[in-house]
Formats: structure tokens, C-alpha cells, sequence
């Protein structure tokens, strides 16, 4: 089977199986709906259900799941290590600070369309990966170690920061936050919807044409610069791409963790580390991920619904130990 | 027009210590060249500078005299491969997805390796010896074995220059006579233009082609290997008492520490 097959064929696999998702996830809530029946039976009311409330809230999933896993592929390409996302590197947690700060200070208007919290949100993001990126590379080579204690030392002293803006709000803004902090997807008609894929959607364009890039850039900088690719210009453009999807979903639904850890490395053992095939898969699976987590974290407990940021962060948890349990075994990190 | 590549008034210094000190040279087409030199004479700044991968401080590199700058990185990558003393890969690509990487300067952005690359890249691994590894993950594989695996890259880019740096150094006997007859077969067969940088005196010594000794980031000398490969040239760049035995056609090397 020729790669260009086996990629048209996966893409259609997990679309499928997101297409399933999206019909589960419609039909199921607090609110007793289906959609598999007659759809001139449907009410005002259901209507207003399904398609003012369930569905902008699926596709904000759906695309907040898949730039999320595109950002940790190309994170971890650049990277060349399978452990970078932007939750282990901090980028999450400097993209939340800056959101937060911009909500604190009153700044909601918006600059040709783009909201001030994600801005604020993006130069967070992206000095943080800059940051990191310095801070781990020892004599050109990212140093694991390096790399995911500044990871973790980002987000400690994110986290401090965040509670420290915490502890000086009023009490309903503070249970806000703290509802945001925890990664929600709880958004009302299609208005974020459409401007966080304004922002999202181009950058994970720019990270898919640059797949064939990531491979040679896997050969080690002096080789892949023999190659033919400009080494300074693909990591500037994976800096800025990155730090801009990620920021613009998080600026709307809070630090979601793992998804851009686990989406990517299940990909690499089941179909290959091909990043062609790689990159476009994990927006695919990342969107039928958290699509899922999300109806999980509004029907677990339902009429209650916890944030969906509690539900991937178990899942992620787990994962992660999983990890460490069979990299004992076997090296991978 | 003979020489394929060459470098006039090379200067190169890392954190302000002078590495590379006016070099000029130029490498003959369809021969081998080999540089020699002590640790951190600079063989590995020279062999990147060479391939356009480094900008030298001063100086020009010229291919087909040709300024080396102005030349597309792309098209670049068509006519001089690199390989590096040691890759490692930070994700399990199988052999043959690395060896299929050296097409890569051939492929559009959004294309595929057509049918010809892939016939290529095997015929690169069948060369070096490599074909029963093809599945295998490269990174699990012996060092040795990925240098190999590096040199089926490098071929299967189809350069008219291959530069190598220390390319013999993990490999045992059987693995690095492979490669030096290799080298030359691409060379004297294929009409490949091969730089090597090696210390690995023995595998120079039936005294092919022509040889650069590096000493302290300058040229000591150059020309015709067998009139370079001399006791007291290489006594000099090594600091150390060397002495050449003949047997057969075989040449033999000893070191002796001075004093």
C-alpha cells in the first residue's frame, strides 16, 4: 500500500469515527434528545438544544481537540522528543496566565476581530516556548531532562501567578476562573466558535504543510540543513504557529491537558511516525478525543457536568503512568 | 575545469576562537579526498563549510565555480549529500524511511515518494549491505549499522558530491571494509566526488586519491596521498613518532609517544 493510500485511508477511517461521535455526542444530556427520529418532530425548544447549545459546543471540541494534538506533534517534532505538548512544556499554562490577565484587567473589546485575551494569550505562549526551547537545548541538542523540568518549573510558577490573581478576586469571579482554569468547553452559540478557528485553523495549516519538513528535520539539524531546509526558518514558523493555536483555543476553554502528550503517541505506535501521516490523524483523533471526553464530562454525573479538562487529565494521568510503567521495559523515554 | 569544489581564504572562528585559519583548496572531480588531522584540527567545520551547511567568517566556497551562497538550498541538495560522524533519531523511523529521506530534496512539498525513489532508496540499501535491515527501527539497530544506513541516505539523494565525516568510526572490520570499497566504488565506478574526513590512517594508506592534513585549523599540506602520507608529515600533524610498514600492498601504521 502506498503512503498516499494508507493516508487517505486512515484520514477517512477517523472521520468516521468522528462523524459517530458528533451523532452520539448530539443525542446525549441532561436534556432527553435524540436525533435519530423524524426531524420535522422537532420542537422549537429542541432545536434551540441541538443546534444553538450541543452543536457549536461539539465543534468547539472538535477543534480545540485537534489543534491541541497538531500543536503536540509539531511541538514534539521540533522538539525531536516525544514527551514536548503544550501542557509539558508550559505553553498551556503561560497561554492561561495571559488570557487571565487580560479578563482581570477588563480587556474583552477586540482588535480586528481578534480578542485582546488571545493576544494577551499568544505572547504568553509564545515567549514561554521560546524560553523553554533555549533553556533545554544544550550545544543544539534538546536535553530531556532540561526540557521537562523547565516544562514543569513553567507551569509551577504560571500556577503561582494564576493564584495569586485568584486570591485577590471577588468570590463569583473567582469560582469563574476557577471553572475556566480547569479547561471547559461550556460556550453558548457559534460566535467563539467561529474566532477561535479564525485563529486555529490557519496555524494548523501552516504546521500540515510543513510535515515533510519535520521528517527531514528529524535527521539532526547539520543533516536536514543539507537536505535543502532551512532550519531557523521552520522552528520560527512552528514557534509562531504553535503558540498561536494553542493560545487561541486556550484563551477560550482554559488549560486542556494531554491531549497534545497522548493523541500524537498513540498515533506513532498504531500507524507510524510518518509526520505526513502523523500531523493530519492527530487533529482528526484529537477532535473525536475530546468530543468524547466532553460528552463524558456533561453526562457522568448529569444534571451536574464537570469541567472537561478533569475528565482528559485523568485520562491523561493514567496514560502517562502507563508510560512510565512500560518505558522500564522498553526505552522510550 | 576540474575541481568540483573549492574554497578560497576560508576563516572561521567559534566564540572567538579561530577554528578554521585561510584555507584554500579544491576537491578534484570524480576522486577521493581524504582530511586528516588531530582532534580539533577542524576537519568537521571544514566538511560542513564544504557543504554549504556553515558559513565560513571570510572566504568563498565555489561549486562548479559557482558561489556556493547564491545556489537554492534545494538544488544544493540535489548535488552535495552530508553525512555526520553520528545521527541520532528522536522517533522510531524504520531504515528504509530514513534511506527514502535522502529523495527527499526530489519531492514537492505535498507529493509522495513516486515508485523510482523507492527503487532508488532500495538499490542504495543493497549497495551498502543493508537490505535485511530495511524494516527494522533505526534506532535499535548497532551504531555501526546506522552509519551504513546514514551512507544509503546520502547515495540514495544521488549527489555529485558526497562529503563524509569519519564515516569508519564505530564500525568493525567487516562494516568498514564495506564501506571504504564502497566509497571507492561510487568514486572510480560511479564518477562521485567523495570527501572523507577520518582518522582512521589505514584505510588511506593504499594511498588513493589525494589528501588535505589539517593542523591547527590550517592546511599543513596537501597533493597526491601517496606523496602526503609521509612519516614526518604525519609524525608532525599527530604529535607523535609514526612509522609506515609496507606488507604486500598493505601499509602498516604504528604511534609511538614522543620521548
Amino acid at each position: 500500500m502506498t503512503l498516499k493510500r494508507k493516508l487517505i485511508l486512515i484520514c477517512f477511517l477517523l472521520s468516521v469515527i468522528w462523524l459517530i461521535v458528533l451523532l452520539f455526542s448530539l443525542s446525549s444530556g441532561t436534556f432527553e434528545l435524540t436525533i435519530f427520529k423524524d426531524f420535522n418532530s422537532l420542537s422549537e425548544i429542541d432545536r434551540k438544544v441541538l443546534f444553538g447549545i450541543r452543536l457549536p459546543r461539539i465543534l468547539m471540541a472538535s477543534i480545540a481537540g485537534g489543534t491541541l494534538a497538531v500543536c503536540g506533534a509539531a511541538l514534539q517534532a521540533m522538539f525531536r522528543n516525544p514527551l514536548a505538548s503544550p501542557f509539558t512544556l508550559g505553553v498551556s499554562g503561560g497561554a492561561s496566565l495571559g488570557a487571565l490577565i487580560a479578563i482581570r484587567l477588563g480587556l474583552t473589546q477586540s482588535i480586528i476581530g481578534f480578542s485582546i485575551i488571545s493576544v494577551f494569550s499568544f505572547i504568553f505562549s509564545i515567549i514561554t516556548i521560546l524560553f523553554v526551547y533555549s533553556v533545554s537545548k544544550v550545544s543544539g541538542v534538546v536535553a530531556t531532562g532540561r526540557l521537562l523540568l523547565a516544562g514543569v518549573v513553567m507551569n509551577f510558577l504560571f500556577s503561582a501567578f494564576i493564584l495569586f490573581i485568584q486570591f485577590f478576586s471577588k468570590f463569583t469571579e473567582s469560582l469563574h476562573t476557577l471553572k475556566w482554569i480547569m479547561g471547559s468547553l461550556d460556550i453558548i452559540g457559534f460566535s467563539l466558535v467561529w474566532k477561535t478557528a479564525l485563529l486555529s485553523i490557519p496555524a494548523c495549516l501552516v504546521l500540515l504543510s510543513m510535515t515533510k519538513d519535520m521528517n527531514i528535520y528529524s535527521l539532526g539539524n547539520d543533516v536536514a540543513s543539507s537536505l535543502g531546509l532551512d532550519i531557523r526558518k521552520m522552528e520560527l514558523k512552528i514557534y509562531f504557529a504553535t503558540s498561536l493555536a494553542a493560545a487561541s483555543v486556550i484563551s477560550v476553554t482554559g488549560p486542556i491537558g494531554f491531549i497534545g502528550l497522548f493523541i500524537p503517541h498513540i498515533l506513532r505506535i498504531t500507524i507510524g511516525v510518518d509526520n505526513r501521516i502523523l500531523v493530519p490523524c492527530s487533529f482528526l483523533l484529537g477532535a473525536s478525543f475530546l468530543t468524547t471526553a466532553d460528552t463524558i464530562s456533561r453526562t457522568i454525573i448529569s444534571p451536574v457536568e464537570i469541567p472537561v479538562g478533569i475528565v482528559t487529565a485523568l485520562i491523561g494521568g493514567i496514560f502517562f503512568l502507563w508510560l512510565l510503567i512500560k518505558s522500564k521495559k522498553e526505552v522510550i523515554i | 575545469m576540474n575541481s568540483i569544489i573549492s574554497a578560497c581564504n576560508i576563516n572561521f572562528s567559534y566564540l572567538n576562537v579561530p577554528v578554521l585559519k585561510n584555507i584554500d583548496l579544491s576537491i578534484e572531480r570524480a576522486n577521493l579526498t581524504f582530511i586528516l588531522g588531530a582532534n580539533g584540527a577542524g576537519k568537521s567545520t571544514l566538511l560542513k563549510i564544504l557543504c554549504g551547511i556553515v558559513r565560513p567568517g571570510t572566504g568563498n566556497v565555489l561549486y562548479n565555480d559557482l558561489d556556493i551562497k547564491k545556489i537554492q538550498r534545494g538544488d544544493l541538495a540535489k548535488k552535495i549529500a552530508y553525512v555526520s560522524q553520528e545521527t541520532t533519531f528522536g522517533f522510531p523511523f524504520t531504515v528504509k524511511e530514513v534511506v527514502l529521506l535522502g529523495r527527499s530534496p526530489y519531492i514537492g512539498r505535498f507529493e509522495f515518494e513516486r515508485d523510482s525513489d523507492f527503487q532508488i532508496a532500495r538499490g542504495a540499501m543493497d549497495l551498502v549491505g543493508i537490505s535485511h535491515l530495511e524494516n527494522r527501527i533505526v534506532n535499535k539497530i548497532s551504531g555501526g549499522e546506522r552509519q551504513l544506513v546514514s551512507l544509503a541516505r546520502a547515495i540514495a539523494q544521488e549527489p555529485e558530491v558526497m562529503i563524509l565525516d569519519e564515516p569508519g568510526t564505530f564500525l568493525d572490520l567487516k562494516h568498514k571494509s564495506t564501506i571504504f570499497s564502497t566509497i571507492k566504488k561510487l568514486t572510480y565506478e560511479t564518477g562521485i566526488s567523495i570527501v572523507v574526513a577520518t582518522h582512521d590512517i589505514s584505510s588511506v594508506m593504499n594511498r588513493l586519491g589525494s589528501t588535505i592534513l589539517l593542523k591547527d585549523g590550517e592546511i599543513f599540506c596537501s597533493g597526491k596521498s601517496e606523496d602526503v602520507l609521509t612519516e614526518p608529515n604525519l609524525s608532525e600533524i599527530y604529535e607523535t613518532d609514526v612509522k609506515i610498514f609496507k606488507n604486500n600492498d598493505n601499509l602498516v601504521i604504528t604511534a609511538n609517544p614522543l620521548n
